[in-house]
């Protein structure tokens, strides 16, 4: 669907609504959102759309996702839980999945940025260093 | 204390060897005609190539909030919604140096001839800025195209900017091609004389959306003269993608800036800049850029200016090389007022305009004198070609006026007649077939004998003949009289002297 430059530019105006001091704040959203839905104003299944899209967006910017080759123990993964939130604040959320592709070792991923310390990293630098 | 030495060596090593790279990643949202939509990246800076999976490499040229627009380097079609895109880091590079010469690269400096891998030592970003103030040097030493009528009337200097402009099929990729096969004879002759103080010129020539079988005709031209050995050429052909004819240009004018920077001199013919603009309007397009006159973007003039403003001599400390760069631009039905004509004429110094109408009279190179102009290059002709050449333009322009007016009259006082006589005569003298460069020192005899009133005794329709055979003369038999014009630069008493005697005996000889 295409989305119009006036939606885009509606829904950008809400999503700043919806932040605390740079932070987003469910509740706001929920309030937002139903009023729109409620409301519906011109092309607002447009506007929701491009909202979402945004809301989406800076969730995965305060969410972990942590892949390792095998599953991690309690004390592992609480430690891990720990040390990002020591780094990201005590609101970020995390996820813990198993990927055997990795070899060993785990892949960290915040928002866009990655950490990754599996063999299947260093393998493929090798490979390109060769 | 020892121990604790050995403790924090050990934790430095374990550090190093677990230490986890950090990356910053997107994902591709849309992608299509070779453009990419990717979200995330929020890392990524401008010009900084991507990773895609399976090798693949993209350029980042839209930074937006959410998401990042990349132009693909390569199959575009192997990349699919939801793939993971990787920043690297790195700016895109080209190998540089000597170890180019004498092959045919793709946009990114890799090898199409199949004479195996470039063995580069050294590799230049492809978007560079340009030499400052301080780093440049006044343009005061010639590039010697070989073809008579431009080193008289357009002449061109080392670091300069000189346009070639015309219709299709007027000849500009031959003019391109005669400046790139006299610097190879220029070389040849200079590497023979064994000169400690000879500085070879380097060609490079940049082949934008051209026809693969035209690029596999020049290659030919440069091959059958031996000129290939001194020439890189970076051929973007009209089936490569619009990212790699709009990268061709900025390779061409890195790999060409490593000889400008090592002391060297070189000149980049780029073929052609209209098609480069084409390449460049569709990549904006098809990024969401905003349109403007005739659908180029607004940056378009930028595009143009930063790479041709590459071209420069640089001073002693600051490389004390040249590059000296031959763009080429297409009109269509000789309108030099359209967009990118204006342009990029307003960037050059000079332009060489080659008309339909002389080609088709026979008048080949086919320069319409009125328009051409060169706006630094008078400083770096040699003296002699200053002292013979130096109001063949005007006259000529002269000439050209006086030839439609006398057309419809007959009686014509004798000033007149006397113009157009020698005006007939020098257009006879310029006329000059392809692939056939001729000398300065040769160059500067002939026109000193017209300046001097030898051809004016000749018919126009032998002018040719008495031409060809005076060089013949003139190169086997007064050597030493050309080989003085070149060595001291100009025509002094000495040298007018022995030209006097020489035509004198041509003279009687020729009947």
């Amino acid at each position: 669907m295409k989305i119009s430059r006036e939606a885009r530019r509606a829904a950008r105006e809400m999503y700043r609504l919806s932040l605390v001091d740079g932070r987003l704040d469910t509740a706001r959203v929920k309030d937002i959102s139903d009023r729109l839905v409620s409301e519906k104003p011109r092309s607002f299944l447009e506007i929701l759309k491009e909202y979402t899209r945004l809301v989406r967006l800076e969730l995965a910017n305060r969410h972990a996702v942590i892949e390792s080759a095998l599953a991690l123990s309690e004390d592992e993964s609480n430690r891990i839980l720990a040390d990002l939130k020591t780094r990201f604040g005590n609101d970020i959320t995390a996820e813990f999945r198993v990927q055997p592709g990795l070899l060993a070792g785990i892949r960290i991923k915040v928002g866009s940025d990655v950490w990754d310390g599996s063999v299947r990293n260093r393998l493929n630098t090798l490979s390109q260093q060769l | 204390m020892s121990n604790i030495l050995q403790e924090l060596e050990a934790k430095i090593e374990g550090i190093q060897s677990a230490s986890t790279s950090k990356t910053n990643v997107g994902v591709v949202r849309e992608i299509g005609d070779g453009v990419a939509k990717i979200e995330g990246l929020s890392g990524a800076m401008l010009n900084e190539m991507l990773e895609f999976p399976g090798g693949l490499y993209g350029l980042a040229l839209n930074l937006e909030e959410t998401e990042v627009g990349a132009i693909i380097l390569g199959d575009y079609t192997k990349i699919s919604e939801g793939d993971e895109v990787k920043t690297t880091g790195r700016l895109l590079q080209v190998p540089v140096g000597k170890e180019l010469l004498g092959r045919v690269v793709d946009s990114l400096g890799q090898p199409l001839d199949g004479k195996g891998p470039i063995n580069a030592k050294e590799f230049y970003p492809v978007e560079k800025i340009a030499p400052g103030i301080i780093k440049r040097k006044s343009v005061n030493q010639p590039v010697q195209t070989g073809i008579m009528a431009i080193d008289a009337m357009v002449p061109v200097g080392r670091g300069q900017r000189e346009l070639i402009i015309g219709d299709r099929a007027t000849g500009k990729t031959t003019i391109a091609l005669d400046t790139i096969l006299n610097q190879a004879k220029i070389n040849q002759a200079g590497e023979a004389s064994g000169d400690p103080n000879f500085r070879p010129m380097y060609s490079i020539y940049v082949a934008i959306g051209q026809k693969n079988a035209n690029i596999a005709r020049v290659i030919g031209t440069l091959e059958e003269h031996d000129a290939l050995k001194y020439t890189v050429i970076v051929a973007a052909s009209a089936s490569d993608s619009a990212t790699n004819q709009y990268i061709a240009p900025f390779s061409g004018a890195s790999i060409g800036e490593w000889f400008m920077q090592n002391g060297q001199d070189a000149i980049i013919v780029f073929d052609d800049l209209s098609k480069h603009a084409n390449a460049y309007r569709q990549i904006s397009l098809l990024l969401k850029r905003p349109s403007g006159r005739e659908a180029y973007p607004g940056d378009v003039f930028y595009l143009h200016s930063r790479l041709l403003e590459r071209s420069a001599r640089l001073a002693e400390g600051y490389g004390n090389g040249s590059l000296t760069a031959f763009p080429i631009i297409e009109t269509q039905a000789g309108d030099v007022s359209a967009y990118i004509a204006t342009n990029v004429i307003s960037i050059t110094d000079g332009q060489i305009y080659l008309e339909a109408d002389l080609f088709f009279q026979g008048i080949r190179p086919a320069i319409s004198v009125g328009l051409s102009v060169s706006r630094v290059g008078s400083a770096a002709q040699i003296k002699a070609m200053k002292q013979v050449a130096g109001k063949i333009k005007g006259d000529l322009a002269q000439y050209r006026e006086l030839a439609a007016f006398a057309q419809f009259g007959s009686d014509l006082d004798a000033r007149t007649k006397a113009t157009l006589e020698r005006g007939q005569r020098v257009v006879e003298l310029f006329k000059q077939t392809q692939y056939q460069p001729m000398d300065v020192q040769l160059q500067a005899a002939i026109l000193w004998s017209m300046q001097k009133g030898y051809l004016d005794s000749i018919p126009v329709e032998r002018i040719k003949e008495f031409q060809a055979k005076l060089q013949e003369f003139l190169s086997t038999r007064k050597e030493s009289t050309l080989a003085k014009i070149l060595a001291k630069k100009q025509i002094d008493e000495e040298v007018e002297k022995e030209l006097t005697a020489a035509l004198e005996e041509f003279k009687v000889i020729f009947k």
